[in-house]
């Protein structure tokens, strides 16, 4: 059995902890950010990963890259309206259409 | 590729091998317009899903803020807290689509019952219960989009993996094991040539003796 994580500011970590996750990282800065995203991927118990949106940014690319390949933890977005380019854009290389969102 | 002898005995081997290549060439094509079909199905669902989770965490926002606002950031925080004891959980499986290893997420019920949430149901207003009760709606939403995403993902690379083979084959392996074949073709035609040009002279030769 998995457990899902939040990473996210104290706001946005408030919701989710009402639906019961308790494994939340509240980050405030760009460091602990990085900082919470590698202390996740060292755990095996975290499934799946709720982060905002905006924090993939602030990512250096070399972690961003190992976000994306890696199965286990799934990362996924939430909130900002950018997040669908990327996967548009694998797509788009992969297929060579632009099957487009 | 090393050099071959220019016999007969290569020229069937390699024939053989030019053979193979082509049959594999047309499956792994047939993969690829599989797995391509396949994806293209599951984008549809995808884009339906992700946009449902988009729209229940805006649902789920507005909650919680009008929870905020009217019960205090204080109490909610509390209850919060108090929330953490029932645990979402999942679990991780796998599926195989057309050779691709992909996850399926099944989860446990996120959503609970008012009396099973672990807070007093009467000294809350309905705004939290609302609130929690959008955000577990949420996670489930989330659980479902991770399982898609991550399976639209590991399809593209094994499209992009396929798709390189078989353009290997087409562009670079078979072209070549036939310019070979066909080298090896003119090399035994020349040595034919010469042997029969070679029994030409002796047959002159031994005529004129």
């Amino acid at each position: 059995m998995k457990k899902l994580a939040v990473i996210g500011d104290t706001d946005f970590s408030l919701g989710f902890m009402l639906a019961g996750i308790p494994e939340t990282y509240e980050v405030s800065s760009d460091e602990e950010i990085v900082k919470a995203v590698e202390e996740v991927l060292k755990r095996d118990d975290v499934g799946v990963v709720i982060i905002k949106q905006e924090y993939l940014q602030k990512l250096p690319p070399v972690l961003r890259r190992e976000i994306d390949e890696k199965v286990e933890p799934t990362f996924v977005s939430v909130g900002g309206t950018g997040g669908v380019e990327e996967i548009r854009e694998k797509i788009r290389k992969a297929i060579g259409v632009d099957l487009w969102k | 590729m090393a050099e071959v002898q220019p016999t007969r005995m290569e020229l069937i081997k390699l024939r053989r091998r030019i053979k193979m290549a082509t049959r594999g060439h047309a499956l792994l094509k047939m993969k690829r317009d599989g797995l391509i079909m396949e994806f293209r199905q599951l984008l549809e669902e995808a884009k339906e899903v992700i946009s449902g989770m988009v729209e229940k965490y805006k649902k789920a926002q507005q909650k919680l803020t009008l929870a905020i606002a009217v019960d205090g950031i204080v109490a909610v925080k509390s209850i919060a807290l108090s929330c953490c004891q029932i645990q979402p959980e999942f679990s991780m499986k796998r599926k195989n689509i057309m050779g691709v290893v992909v996850p399926v997420i099944k989860r446990e019920p996120v959503r609970k019952k008012a009396t099973e949430r672990g807070y007093g149901i009467l000294s809350t207003s309905m705004r939290v219960d609302e609130a929690v009760e959008a955000y577990e709606e949420l996670v489930d939403a989330i659980l479902e989009v991770a399982e898609i995403e991550t399976t639209l993902r590991k399809l593209i690379e094994e499209i992009e993996r396929t798709k390189r083979r078989v353009n290997a084959l087409e562009y670079r392996v078979i072209p070549t094991m036939e310019e070979l074949a066909k080298f090896i073709a003119f090399k035994l035609e020349e040595m034919d040539r010469e042997n029969i040009i070679r029994l030409k002279k002796l047959k002159t030769k031994k005529a004129a003796t």
